[in-house]
């Protein structure tokens, strides 16, 4: 079965429009990090967050009054990808669409809030408005009744590679003849609880720059924001394959998982280019080793050191610049990398050569996940 | 299906199980895991320390996994036991807050600065929900990938009922499906806060009932292409048959009142099976026995299938949220291969507003075959699917 990218849509900490946000990954402008705080400890954070303005469409829809974040990001995104699909929702276009939604800490802020009462003041305390924001579910219900999708609407829950693996589900979905399209979004909110575990878990980086590839690995800066793509049997962006990769019990194994996953994405065609998840931690040099040895001609790029790690919507995310730089035959400059890479970073190619992009997805909690596409 | 494992509040494996439904046991006691002085509802189904212990060789590593992995574990080793040889191309399940009472565990110690820090870092790393599916992966030596939905209440059911569509589909052979989830303190303040947890009894359908308790568990199925289960000479337990699923947009936490979103899911699970209403001899019914949600379900089930035995099981073992589905599947197949419907325990008086038979308190003989498993969640997401049990 012959799937295609027909849509694209993004809310990032660099703006929520496609060629906006792309025009400054090719001026090489990464995101300003803010800085969180909470009272559970002294130490802030930093992080990428997205600016008021660039979900300021979410204010148009009343049921998003009392979300959370990460629910009028996924809005906006799927919204934006459904337009550039030039479909118009209605009744009849919800009919025949399914939504996968992919996250991976979901609604922390609420969640965070939630607990806090229950703590601070005992469990009467605690407010049945904000308990149903914190299901993982949420933000999903949101978009399906905005769009008025009455069928099938999945949530999807995982680490990094999570996007990846609701493109293969979305892939699933459509050997069913009575659907047309299915709307695949990943989204992510940033706090500071969650900056927190992943510092205490070695895995972030107290300021900017995110430095992919870095030996040894200085650590990532998390980021939040929303990817929609949508797919249809027909377009110009053929999903060639949708690898649904495996787990690592051990970061050791994740080297051998994605030799396996390159080794049979790659089926004997060398991509042009490989858009990997590479941002600052354990999993660079996994991806460094599969690149140089499947992908030794391909150009390497990600979009991390730009937009910050936003898990669920980063493969999504991935998924849009691969699409992008397919469309638009150029890469956007990899930022921060070291000067010694030993891989392919070359931004442009000859007009009309690039074909064919391989996305790399290795969270950082067991799964891995990777796809091919082709422009046709 | 060719084989499958459980643990829940009725027991550690498919015999505990059958056992507890034959006797319509209440499984239901009161919390010990955080405290619940002040919630409106202090009981719960949970899962005993003992079901769950030594399920792996290494008990220091077994203590270090959440409860919820160490579920999975206990029943894919079951299922492994009936199908040593099954090699799941992919693994659904589906789960609503996975190891959340570490996330919970790891904001206290960070409020009250606590000695324990030091277990901070397992913690995060048991705490993502889709780590006790990978756990039970690792443990058991599978290294298929690993799909979770998180459709709320719906999850176990979207799980078995999206696997049995790859299936059928001729894309995938075999698939690892079902559901877990484990008692946190964050979900049961939850739900209590949302007044939908009982002081009293569960009483599922009940014209007096007010609201559910909640449960925990695992259970996982081994689906596999009938033909090819068939050609191996592999005992099969059950057919899964048909899958519906319907998005209610009426509100969050609420069905709409007319029971639209249940009755699309029934209605698209029989289309999907080929089957008239008239087909289905049992329901297994959600049946939270929240007012809201039974109303709707109720009104669904009589407007589309009429008078046929409904019960719900969980007056016995609690509302176990992503594994509900999983576990009330396997719940029908066991009742209906030994020849009974399970029993809808804790039932004094039917609601006039519901033309339903309920199967009330004890377990009634059938001679019944197929039937439809419900489960509807928070996000209006709601999942039926059908089930064809084959005697034992």
């Amino acid at each position: 079965m012959s799937l295609s990218l027909v849509g694209l849509g993004w809310v990032t900490p660099l703006g929520s429009t496609i060629e906006e946000v792309w025009r400054k990954l090719l001026a090489g402008a990464s995101a300003q990090a803010g800085t969180l705080g909470d009272s559970l400890g002294e130490k802030s954070y930093r992080a990428f967050q997205v600016p008021p303005d660039a979900i300021a469409e979410a204010a148009k829809y009343p049921r998003l009054r009392r979300s959370s974040a990460i629910s009028r990001f996924a809005v906006v995104a799927g919204l934006a990808a459904l337009r550039d699909a030039g479909i118009e929702p209605n009744e009849q276009t919800a009919a025949r669409t399914a939504l996968i939604f992919a996250i991976s800490n979901g609604g922390v802020i609420y969640t965070k809030r939630f607990f806090h009462e229950i703590i601070k003041s005992g469990a009467q305390a605690a407010s049945p408005l904000l308990f149903p924001e914190t299901v993982f579910n949420a933000p999903a219900s949101h978009l399906a009744a905005i769009l008025g999708i009455t069928g099938a609407s999945y949530t999807l829950v995982g680490d990094g590679a999570v996007g990846i693996l609701a493109l293969k589900m979305a892939e699933d979905l459509m050997a069913n003849p009575e659907l047309d399209r299915c709307l695949v979004v990943g989204a992510e909110e940033a706090d500071w609880l969650l900056c927190d575990a992943y510092r205490k878990w070695r895995l972030l980086r107290a300021e900017p720059p995110l430095e992919p590839f870095a030996r040894p690995a200085k650590g990532m800066i998390l980021s939040e924001g929303a990817g929609a793509v949508v797919l249809a049997r027909a377009g110009d962006l053929q999903l060639q394959r949708v690898h649904p990769g495996g787990n690592f019990a051990r970061q050791r194994e994740l080297v051998r998982q994605l030799d396996r996953i390159g080794r049979e994405i790659k089926n004997g065609e060398a991509p042009d280019f490989v858009i990997a998840s590479a941002n600052g931690t354990f999993i660079d040099d996994a991806e460094r080793e599969v690149c140089a040895s499947h992908f030794p001609g391909a150009a390497v790029y990600t979009p991390k050191p730009a937009l910050g790690e936003s898990v669920a919507a980063g493969g999504i995310w991935q998924t849009i610049c691969a699409a992008q730089a397919l469309r638009r035959q150029e890469l956007p400059p990899l930022l921060h990398a070291p000067g010694e890479l030993g891989l392919t970073t070359a931004r442009s190619p000859a007009p009309n050569k690039w074909r064919r992009a391989v996305v790399t997805t290795c969270g950082l909690n067991q799964q891995v996940a990777a796809l091919s596409l082709v422009a046709r | 299906m060719v084989a499958a494992g459980v643990v829940s509040p009725l027991g550690a494996g498919l015999v505990e199980t059958l056992a507890s439904l034959r006797a319509a046991r209440d499984c239901i006691s009161p919390v010990e895991r955080f405290p619940v002085e002040q919630c409106r509802c202090t009981t719960a189904g949970q899962v005993s320390d003992e079901a769950l212990a030594g399920v792996l060789p290494n008990d220091r590593k077994s203590c270090r996994l959440h409860r919820a992995s160490r579920m999975m574990i206990r029943a894919l080793a079951e299922l492994l036991e009936q199908a040593p040889d099954f090699q799941p191309e992919l693994m659904v399940v589906g789960t609503t807050s996975g190891g959340m009472s570490f996330g919970e565990q790891y904001y206290r110690a960070l409020q009250q600065s606590d000695a324990r820090a030091r277990h901070l870092p397992a913690w995060i790393a048991n705490y993502p929900p889709q780590k006790p599916a990978i756990d039970a992966l690792e443990a058991c030596g599978l290294a298929s990938p690993c799909q979770v939905i998180a459709n709320a209440c719906a999850s176990g059911t979207n799980a078995i009922g999206h696997a049995f569509e790859c299936v059928r589909s001729g894309r995938y052979q075999r698939i690892l499906t079902g559901g877990y989830d484990a008692l946190s303190e964050l979900v049961f303040v939850g739900f209590d806060s949302l007044q939908a947890a009982t002081p009293e009894k569960c009483r599922p359908f009940d014209n007096a009932r007010n609201g559910m308790v909640l449960g925990e568990g695992a259970a996982l199925l081994a689906l596999e292409n009938y033909e090819t289960a068939r050609a191996r000479g592999a005992e099969i337990l059950a057919e899964i048959t048909g899958y519906g699923i319907s998005t209610d947009n009426h509100h969050l936490t609420q069905p709409h009142p007319s029971g639209i979103g249940p009755r699309q899911a029934m209605e698209r699970a029989l289309q999907s099976a080929g089957l008239p209403p008239g087909a289905i001899a049992y329901v297994n019914a959600h049946g939270t026995a929240t007012p809201f949600n039974d109303a709707a379900e109720g009104k669904a089930i009589a407007d589309l299938l009429g008078r046929v035995p409904v019960s719900s099981t969980k007056g016995m073992m609690g509302h176990s949220l992503g594994a509900a589905g999983a576990i009330e599947a396997l719940i029908t197949i066991l009742a209906l291969r030994h020849g009974f419907l399970p029993a809808n325990i804790n039932f004094r008086a039917p609601d006039l507003e519901l033309d339903l038979d309920i199967v009330a308190n004890e377990p009634r003989a059938t001679t019944a075959g197929t039937a439809l498993s419900n489960s509807f969640g928070f996000g209006g997401a709601n999942a039926s699917i059908v089930i064809q049990a084959l005697a034992a």
